[in-house]
């Protein structure tokens, strides 16, 4: 089902800010939304998220016969599928436009690149190789799909192990993990893609653009690169021209980029690791947020249940149960007092909580720097007896 | 100090009438286990009994056995006036997003050009197309054609019809236009609404209704008082809508009547919004509305 289409006004409005170097979520133009990244329960998966934009990467692996052409390297399958979950314009099993170049994108980010040690997946020369399947899929959409999806990817790689092997003569044993531990893949280095989108003839750009911001795009430029400063990947889509400075200065701010994502990678999966040698428990389940709205603050609830255990273990008789369901709703917290934000809001409990009169304080103060700042620029062509009308134009 | 203090989660809908036979079903439900009924649109006919697919009204036609759905993407009829964005120009033709499944068509042989009714189409036009009407244009048309996979085929042959100029999209379920002998309304409060059965309300300021018609637009600044007049009503019309009730002018009306008290954003927030919706509601029952 296609989608709304745009209206004018938003979109020109959208265009009229980012030429004022602004953007609707408040972010600056080179800032990413925020960047989760979860590890499943099972090895090689990975769940990573920009915001809204939610992508899930699976790694297996089979044993399979070696392409003919390579009879000593096993085998590496991206597959990108837009599940029709993540946004009512995806269709199942229908390969549209976006889809296949998302596809070869990540099949050229991540195969073209040769991160991944194929030769060590071989089990013998011309008949056993391992062949490594990833399954990229959108879990929802909300722009900029291809940055999400190549962290996604890589990260499950890395993350994932694949049963260990022997060879004896012609025997090959494949081990469960419970007689032999798993081996991890070999990433030589981890190429991530940084999309930026460019507006007003290539004047403005942005980098993790949101699902608006990508539809009133002129161009794109894709940059896959890895935290040596390598590129693996370039394109550019879209009806622009671009100049070499251009994707000079671009190439920079992505190797910025993408060396704080592969920091990030990196983390995530020292946390997962400590998290697993210490037998704690791990995967979506534990990582995910509960989004609880609630009028009482999540503390007092900690106070309630520990007053409404106590009675329970003074009185152990057998029909208490009844009586402690009646007791609950007698503890309810009383003390939560409203607390005033700002002029004319109140606000109970943990709900609803805002940050607009935050921000204006923080707007405001800014000015006040900014306006002494102009003072002394005043002062200063005063001084020099040079006429600047701009340094009042400023603003 | 003003202290406004909100609910956490808005309210749930205003109590249905209980009088009413109406029997709404969800995907999956019974309609009927007799045999001698017919299968209509949103039904389905498994393991001998009738089941709904879609969540609606059971609607029935002697034998035959419907389920509207409550919520729906648009299915056109003839004569339906619907209000529409341009997508796309093609050749001799014109697509437009009409909330439905696919997009409807406008012919070059279907709208008036400017030059008289009678005038021959030439190569000309076909090459100023896009001077008449552009991608993202907002249109008043009415359905001339329902094609036989469902796409609609419009036509602006009226003066009624034709390019809409300043003025604000309201988009909302198509089951909630109420279908009636006239769609476009002018309302006391100096606003001109276009209730598209599609689903798309259109809200204009009278101002500029020399051009109806027409392919000129007039993108003159609007007054102040007028803007706040449809800010009113836009926010109205979504408080009926959230409340499920039906949008014609009477209601329409009511409710904005109803809204004078407050403030035009207060009517933003979900509790005003359904207490409007419950006093026009009221008044349409006192009045004597169904």
């Amino acid at each position: 089902m296609r989608d709304v289409p745009i209206s004018n006004c938003e979109r020109e409005f959208l265009l009229a800010i980012i030429a004022e170097k602004k953007r609707v979520d408040g972010r600056q133009p080179t800032d990413l939304r925020q960047v989760k990244i979860q590890f499943g329960s099972n090895f090689g998966s990975c769940e990573v998220s920009f915001g809204k934009t939610r992508v899930l990467a699976t790694v297996s692996s089979e044993v399979a016969a070696p392409k003919q052409r390579r009879p000593n390297e096993g085998i590496l399958f991206v597959n990108v599928e837009l599940s029709p979950m993540g946004h009512p314009s995806f269709e199942q099993g229908r390969q549209t436009e976006e889809s296949v170049e998302l596809n070869r994108l990540m099949e050229r980010c991540l195969k073209e690149s040769r991160c991944v040690d194929l030769e060590s997946l071989c089990i013998v020369v011309g008949e056993k190789v391992w062949t490594v399947r990833v399954d990229v899929t959108v879990v929802n959409q909300d722009g900029n799909m291809l940055d999400c999806a190549s962290i996604a990817a890589i990260a499950a790689l890395a993350h994932f192990k694949r049963p260990d092997v022997t060879v004896k003569g012609q025997e090959i044993t494949i081990h469960t993990s419970d007689e032999r531990d798993p081996i991890p893949l070999s990433i030589h280095h981890m190429p991530l893609c940084v999309t930026f989108a460019f507006f007003h003839q290539g004047k403005f750009l942005l980098i993790d653009p949101q699902e608006r911001e990508e539809r009133v795009t002129e161009g794109k430029m894709v940059i896959g690169m890895n935290k040596h400063r390598e590129i693996c990947m370039l394109q550019v889509t879209g009806q622009m021209l671009l100049h070499q400075d251009k994707v000079k200065q671009c190439t920079k701010m992505a190797f910025v980029k993408v060396v704080e994502m592969t920091e990030l990678i990196q983390e995530a999966l020292a946390n997962d690791k400590t998290a697993r040698s210490k037998g704690e428990k791990c995967g979506f389940a534990m990582s995910s947020e509960k989004e609880i709205n609630t009028t009482v603050s999540p503390a007092k609830l900690v106070e309630d249940v520990s007053k409404t255990d106590l009675p329970m273990s003074s009185d152990s008789d057998s029909g208490s149960e009844q009586e402690m369901v009646e007791a609950g709703p007698q503890e309810r917290p009383v003390g939560d007092s409203p607390k005033v934000v700002g002029k004319g809001v109140a606000i109970i409990g943990s709900a609803a909580v805002k940050k607009w009169e935050e921000e204006e304080e923080r707007v405001k103060g800014d000015k006040k720097g900014k306006k002494k700042k102009e003072a002394s620029v005043k002062e200063a062509s005063v001084k020099g007896q040079q006429s600047r009308p701009q340094a009042s134009a400023y603003f | 100090m003003e202290v406004d203090i909100r609910l956490p989660a808005p309210r749930g809908r205003l109590a249905a009438k209980e009088d009413d036979e109406i029997t709404l079903v969800t995907p999956g439900d019974v309609i009927t286990s007799d045999t001698g009924f017919m299968r209509g649109h949103g039904t389905v006919m498994e393991d001998d009994s009738l089941k709904s697919t879609v969540a609606g009204v059971v609607e029935r036609v002697n034998k035959l056995i419907s389920v509207r759905p409550l919520k729906a993407r648009y299915t056109g009829e003839i004569g339906d006036v619907i209000v529409g964005r341009v997508i796309e120009v093609g050749s001799r033709r014109w697509k437009v997003d009409v909330h439905a499944k696919l997009d409807a068509v406008l012919m070059l042989s279907s709208v008036n050009l400017p030059g008289g009714e009678l005038r021959r189409r030439s190569e000309e036009d076909e090459r100023m197309m896009r001077k008449y009407l552009q991608e993202g244009d907002v249109i008043s048309a009415e359905v001339q054609n329902v094609m036989s996979d469902g796409t609609l085929s419009l036509h602006t042959r009226s003066l009624k019809y034709g390019k809409l100029g300043q003025g604000v999209l309201v988009p909302v379920p198509p089951s909630l236009v109420k279908r009636r002998k006239t769609h476009f309304h002018t309302l006391p409060c100096g606003v001109k609404i276009i209730l598209g059965n599609n689903g798309y309300i259109w809200l204009t300021p009278t101002v500029t209704e020399s051009n109806t018609g027409g392919y000129e637009v007039d993108l003159s600044p609007v007054s102040r008082g007028d803007r706040e007049e449809m800010a009113r009503l836009r926010n109205c019309v979504l408080a009926l809508a959230e409340q499920k009730m039906l949008l014609y002018d009477t209601s329409i009306m009511y409710a904005y009547e109803e809204s004078l008290k407050f403030e035009s954003k207060v009517l933003l927030k979900s509790e005003v919004a359904s207490e409007i919706a419950e006093l026009a509601q009221q008044r349409l029952e006192h009045e004597g509305y169904k």
